[in-house]
């Protein structure tokens, strides 16, 4: 696309945007105890007890594939911290993927605010953005993020969710207004509710971090690592930014990617370098490398938002034992721990697992975490890469 | 979205809603189905519709010998455990077809001729194979054709079979307390490729190639979203005669007899809370003593062939305000959560002109209590329930052939204390 026609559009979109704020919109955060509407607490205000404050953005942005391919996305970005006046600003062509990572407290009174900043670069789209909490339980349909059972918040205005994070475990978050683009386009990330247990010695965990609330210590962890599971289809984002019909049924992802990244991005510990087109803003923040001292145990909270495809994945040479399944610890009614040891996971979309490698007595070296359907082995046509990362135990 | 697109999407699920709202939900069992223990069926050709306007030739079984209207999915079996089930069936296409019960001991196959997996009816309609088999155990089944099975399951010749435990049969789906429920729907999941039906409806059977198989249609019981949230026999699908359309109180059970009816599997994802999967192929998840196996998931992937039981309940406990709105003062509802009770909703929620409001959507946070909503959005929610998407997470597969929404999806409806459940 032509610079001078794209600078023009984001200007007229800017007064859009501007006009939209003063007409109708306004950032609004609603986080207890804070006054200046930054979802934090500094200075004089005061943190409730057992609350957290989230603040996202809602809009667009570009990702770069592991084999160089750009891709333009929707995507959800961090805005807490900044301040009102300065979150479209801040938010604009800022989606990160996979979106910020949530973490929350079994129990605590979680005010998540999203922002619509909307889609810079289609200009001709007003889309409406939410949030859903995937898999908490008992939600109701104003916090579901559903949109055809609730509301979803338009371009230059915010929603506040509130949810009090009932039960511990790996969920995830994602838009779900036209979900099938949207989720396709991006706005997907990782989400998990830590439990009270945490902070005390259960069962010699002196880690003193667990999956759950086990009693025993069972699934005690020292160290652990989203592993979100999704992939692009390439020729479906080209079509989008081209404004072009969009290809739903014939959608076939050829990206698969952890954390928003193909191999070896993967195992980039740092973020990627930011695509000139989103105006040089980082939005492949997060690393896949995992890196462990031998005899820790790893915890890898799984899931799995891909829009198209089933996933199997596979760690070799340190068993897997599976602790968790969408977000429920593996017991039986009776009490009976029903965790188990496997070599591989499949997931569908929408469904996690939590999987702690014990790394007592694994030789110190390098070790793979990779898709057994090798096909999604790759970025498109290049081979060697895709759906694999590395464990490094030291 | 494209606007072309999103206008006749509206358009689809405007008309829908309408024929939720307006037809009268005739008064029926649980399941639809038909019970007995002899059953008569013919495979025969007939068209379905999908919700975005296209029409498919599809083989079905047909309830009736040479008579009763193609269907897809099949008639639902709903027997007794216990029974001696005998299902004769003739057939009216130009190929052989059979019928296979994973899951019963035993069946013999008798008449007819002799196929690959089990007898088969030859084309003519004037061929009949009867097969026979005691249901000894209860729980949820499928059967479909043994007959060229990936082309015959693909053109629609698969249905659900329902054994009736011993023990308390109209509220439990096995023979225990772990399995009981309120209500009971039907999750038979599928998807088809419309090339092979295209080729088929063109006689050239040599052009029907499974290696490029590509499904662009994923159902709930033959029927794509919206269409599954229209009333069971609606006479403009004459042909997919079963709907899906869940409905509880809080504080209910939900059963889901889930089945995997086509070819691929399908993580079913259920909004509002997790389910606890108590049974798979007909077995109760049990170390011996009810379900103590049974595992809570908010998806559950459900795969070709098999099945999955699951119960579904809702209370609103630990939303941390009143889903009723109540001040301190007023009475509890039924089931409702106490320690919630009074506490103030926690948020303002942004002005009308800030939001977009969904069709299933009441204007009002709280249930059974109806807000503003501009004219043209909601309005499709009569009690003002709580709604929740019941769908595949593989989004995908919530279109209707690159028309959003749709596809393997519909909506489950929570209902006020009160509120006469109209699909009971
Ligand atoms: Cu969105
Ligand atoms: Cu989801």
């Amino acid at each position: 696309m032509k610079i001078r026609r794209v600078l023009s559009i984001i200007g007229l979109q800017f007064i859009g945007l501007i006009f939209c704020a003063l007409s109708e919109g306004v950032v609004n955060v609603q986080c207890p105890g804070d006054i200046d509407g930054d979802a934090q607490w500094t200075g004089a205000e005061v943190q409730p007890p057992n609350t957290q404050c989230i603040h996202l953005a809602a809009g667009d942005g570009f990702v770069t594939m592991a084999d160089g391919h750009l891709q333009y996305t929707f995507g959800f970005s961090e805005v807490t911290g900044v301040l009102p006046e300065d979150v479209m600003s801040t938010g604009m062509l800022a989606a990160e993927f996979p979106g910020p990572t949530i973490k929350v407290k079994e129990g605590s009174n979680v005010y998540l605010t999203l922002t619509n900043v909307g889609m810079i670069r289609r200009p001709d789209l007003f889309d409406p953005h939410s949030v859903h909490f995937h898999g908490f339980p008992n939600a109701a349909p104003i916090f579901d993020g559903e949109p055809m059972a609730s509301l979803a918040i338009n371009m230059g205005s915010s929603l506040t969710y509130y949810y009090q994070a009932p039960e511990p475990g790996t969920y995830m978050y994602h838009c779900h207004v036209e979900a099938t683009e949207h989720m396709q386009m991006g706005m997907l990330a990782n989400l998990w509710v830590t439990p009270l247990q945490d902070g005390t010695t259960v069962g010699g965990c002196t880690a003193q971090q667990y999956v759950f609330n086990d009693g025993d210590g069972s699934t005690c962890y020292d160290l652990d690592f989203p592993i979100q599971l999704s992939g692009f289809d390439s020729i479906f984002h080209d079509l989008h930014i081209a404004v072009q019909p969009l290809p739903f049924a014939m959608m076939k992802d050829n990206y698969p990617m952890i954390n928003g990244r193909g191999y070896p991005d993967t195992i980039n510990p740092n973020p990627l370098s930011a695509p000139a087109e989103n105006g040089g803003i980082q939005s492949q923040l997060m690393s896949s490398l995992i890196t462990a001292t031998a005899g820790q145990k790893i915890l890898l909270r799984v899931s799995s938002l891909g829009t198209v495809d089933f996933y199997t994945l596979s760690v070799l040479g340190i068993p897997m034992r599976v602790v968790g399944r969408d977000a429920r610890i593996l017991r039986s009614s009776s009490g009976q721990n029903l965790s188990y040891i496997t070599n591989s996971v499949t997931l569908g979309g929408g469904e996690s697992y939590d999987i702690i490698l014990d790394t007592a007595g694994i030789a110190p070296g390098t070790y793979f975490l990779y898709a057994k359907d090798l096909n999604n082995l790759s970025n498109n046509t290049e081979d060697f890469g895709g759906m694999m990362t590395e464990i490094v135990i030291l | 979205m494209e606007n072309t697109s999103k206008r006749k999407t509206i358009g689809i699920w405007l008309l829908s809603a309408v024929v939720v709202l307006f037809a009268a939900f005739p008064a029926h069992g649980a399941i639809d189905g038909i019970t007995g223990t002899t059953f008569n069926l013919t495979a025969r050709p007939g068209y379905i519709s999908t919700a975005e306007g296209g029409s498919y030739l599809m083989w079905g079984y047909a309830n009736g010998i040479g008579s009763g209207a193609m269907q897809y999915p099949g008639p639902t079996l709903i027997v007794n455990q216990g029974d001696v089930v005998t299902v004769n069936l003739s057939n009216q296409l130009t190929m052989p077809v059979s019928i296979v019960f994973p899951g019963q001991s035993a069946v013999t196959a008798t008449g007819g001729t002799p196929g690959l997996l089990t007898r088969e009816a030859a084309p003519g309609g004037t061929d009949t194979v009867s097969y026979t088999f005691t249901a000894a155990q209860p729980g949820t089944y499928t059967y479909y054709s043994g007959t060229r099975p990936e082309l015959q399951i693909e053109m629609g010749l698969v249905g659900a079979l329902i054994v009736r435990p011993t023990t308390n049969p109209a509220t439990q789906a096995y023979n225990h307390p772990d399995s009981q429920f309120d209500h009971e729907y039907l999750f038979l999941l599928s998807e088809i490729d419309p090339i092979i039906h295209d080729q088929v409806s063109a006689g050239n059977m040599a052009l029907v190639d499974n290696t490029t198989y590509f499904p662009v249609y994923w159902m709930i019981n033959g029927r794509t979203g919206p269409d599954t949230m229209t009333p069971a026999n609606n006479p403009l699908l004459p042909n997919q005669p079963y709907n899906s359309m869940p409905m509880m109180h809080p504080g209910e059970k939900i059963l889901l007899r889930m089945i995997g009816g086509g070819r691929d599997m399908h993580p079913f994802h259920t909004h509002g809370n997790h389910h606890k999967v108590i049974a798979r192929d007909g077995r109760l998840l049990s170390s011996g003593v009810g379900a103590d196996l049974a595992e809570m998931a908010f998806t559950t992937t459900v795969v070709p062939g098999s099945t999955a039981d699951a119960i579904f309940g809702w209370t609103g406990d630990r939303l941390g305000w009143d889903m009723y709105g109540h001040t301190a003062g007023d009475p509890l509802q039924p089931n409702e959560y106490a320690p919630d009770h009074g506490k103030p909703f926690p948020v303002t929620l942004p002005t009308q002109l800030e939001v977009t409001n969904g069709q299933f959507f009441s204007g009002s946070p709280f249930l059974g209590t109806m807000g503003y909503i501009p004219p043209g959005e909601g309005g499709f929610n009569p009690n003002s329930g709580f709604l929740y998407m019941w769908h595949s997470h593989n989004e995908k597969e919530i279109v209707n052939n690159d028309i959003f929404p749709g596809g393997l999806m519909t909506m489950m409806i929570i209902e006020a204390p009160g509120v006469v459940l109209d699909n009971p």
